[in-house]
């Protein structure tokens, strides 16, 4: 019996310190880290519009969100409803709204949001809000995001962060789209691929095969497991030529298919499938969404 | 095995050459074998398996005369884990760029063999600053073995050192892939011992 009390008292107390120790240290980074996130988020965008240290972005370039959610009826469990928080503007400004739809894509109800745009990319502020106006019998499960960057009043580009599966574990990328949806640029952010094989997809060389692919090419790409030709993989990785003549090769390759990594065949389907995906259904559901926008009069911030 | 005798450079050494991790204790091979492909993720890896040493020896030297005999692994296992946790934690905030490379394996150090090793046969019988210097010299040997076979196979393998290129071509594939990993760890085994051999000769 005393064995077992120390035992135990000893262990207790063990668990206890290790707990005091993992929660301090918790307390004191979890702001820096969500920071550094939403910061390497951020950075990514303007990376893939192309602005970074060297070129700073300019001041009228705006980031609009729009977030879609399910709605879950506590009534009516089989019924789902598509759900979008977008940024509309009225006399007074902009603000969030929310859309709801029904599966066939008809608007059921369209609600004003309590929340400031500012606070809209931290998710504990939006479920606030939706609790808000949903009452406590719908819940609203996060789907996904999609941002409309720009600059002035003209929309610059699609950004549309998204996970999909890979060889491995899921692949988190973020995939950016001319407003016509051809490819603008593609960034691998998370992956556990294969260092050396499909940790590959993160190269140049890679992921800027995507890049110009016009959204009808883009619906029916495939990967080829053929060589890379050696001229096009210098240009992928960014050499010096004049733009004439990068012009006239890129456009040779424009159509083409996308050529697979060596010995990672399956990390470069997963990626290609992956974006080929991401692009159509966001093209499809922002379409509808543009739709609904102007027959129901809205002026959507973008 | 009473406290050690030896003096604190000698256990740094020992660490590194004598009881090496990966060439002669022969511990923690999943990483040696799986996560080598590159010698910038050796080094990444061997530092924060340093650290997690370091700090784990530090803990249970202080605070063996508390723990019930009995009990011991679980307690190791505690303190390891809540190191890796706050490294993690610490990194991820505080070092972004170096977290988005090593993040990954900073988590896969709780169920590495050598650590929980050296807290059983070194710290929970020796003082705070040998077992620091035990722990260092271990965490050190550990980066050097897994940044030496890091090395064969980037350059056998990709033609690439710290991913610059050195050698200018795509050289052999089969020393990316795992198996090549127990190729270059046995024969570089093979060459520990075989200097240790000559060196025990020549003494006689």
């Amino acid at each position: 019996m005393n064995q077992i009390l120390r035992i135990t008292t000893g262990l207790i107390i063990t668990c206890f310190l290790a707990g005091l120790v993992m929660g301090g240290v918790f307390t004191i980074t979890h702001d820096a880290k969500k920071k550094n996130e939403h910061m390497i988020f951020e950075e990514t965008m303007l990376g893939l519009l192309g602005y970074g240290k060297s070129t700073p972005p300019p001041q009228d370039l705006k980031f609009k969100a729009i977030y879609r959610y399910l709605i879950e009826d506590a009534k009516d469990i089989e019924r789902k409803d598509l759900a979008y928080m977008v940024p509309v503007l009225d006399d007074k400004g902009e603000k969030f709204k929310l859309l709801i739809l029904s599966q066939e894509g008809e608007l059921k109800e369209a609600l004003d949001l309590k929340l400031e745009p500012e606070k809209a990319f931290e998710a504990k502020e939006r479920q606030e809000a939706l609790e808000a106006v949903l009452g406590k019998e719908k819940r609203a499960i996060y789907g996904d995001s999609a941002i409309v960057a720009v600059q002035g009043d003209k929309r610059v580009a699609y950004l549309l962060p998204g996970r999909f599966p890979g060889f491995k574990t899921m692949i988190k990328a973020m995939l950016a789209l001319e407003p016509d949806f051809t490819v603008k640029g593609v960034e691998i952010m998370e992956h556990e691929e294969d260092p050396g094989l499909g940790g590959e997809i993160t190269q140049d060389y890679f992921k800027n095969q995507f890049v110009g692919k016009p959204f009808g090419k883009l619906k029916e790409l495939k990967v080829v497991k053929e060589p890379l030709p050696e001229e096009y993989r210098k240009i992928l990785e960014g050499a010096q030529i004049p733009p004439q003549e990068r012009a006239r090769q890129l456009s040779q390759f424009k159509d083409k298919d996308i050529y697979a990594l060596t010995g990672a065949t399956i990390s470069s389907k997963a990626v290609t499938e992956g974006l080929k995906g991401m692009a159509s259904s966001f093209a499809y559901r922002f379409k509808n969404l543009e739709k609904i926008a102007s027959t129901q009069g809205l002026r959507l911030a973008f | 095995m009473a406290a050690t005798t030896k003096s604190n450079s000698e256990l740094f050494l020992n660490g590194i050459l004598n009881e090496n991790p990966i060439f002669r204790l022969a511990l923690s091979m999943c990483p040696a074998v799986g996560l080598t492909t590159t010698m910038t993720n050796g080094l990444l890896l061997g530092i924060a398996v340093t650290f997690v040493q370091v700090f784990s020896s530090c803990t249970i030297a202080l605070i063996k005369d508390y723990i019930h005999p009995r009990i011991r692994i679980p307690t190791y296992t505690f303190t390891i884990a809540t190191w890796v946790t706050v490294i993690d934690m610490v990194l991820a905030a505080y070092v972004p760029g170096a977290y988005k490379a090593m993040g990954i394996f900073v988590k896969l150090i709780v169920a590495f063999a050598i650590i929980t090793m050296r807290l059983e046969t070194f710290a929970c019988k020796n003082n705070f600053v040998k077992s620091f210097w035990d722990g260092l010299g271990m965490g050190l040997g550990f980066m050097f073995g897994m940044m030496a076979i890091g090395f064969v196979r980037e350059l056998l393998g990709m033609g690439t050192l710290f991913g610059y290129k050195v050698l200018g071509f795509r050289t052999l594939l089969f020393f990316v892939l795992p198996a090549a990993g127990f190729f270059c760890v046995g024969l570089m085994m093979a060459i520990f011992n075989y200097v240790e051999f000559k060196l025990k000769q020549k003494r006689r």
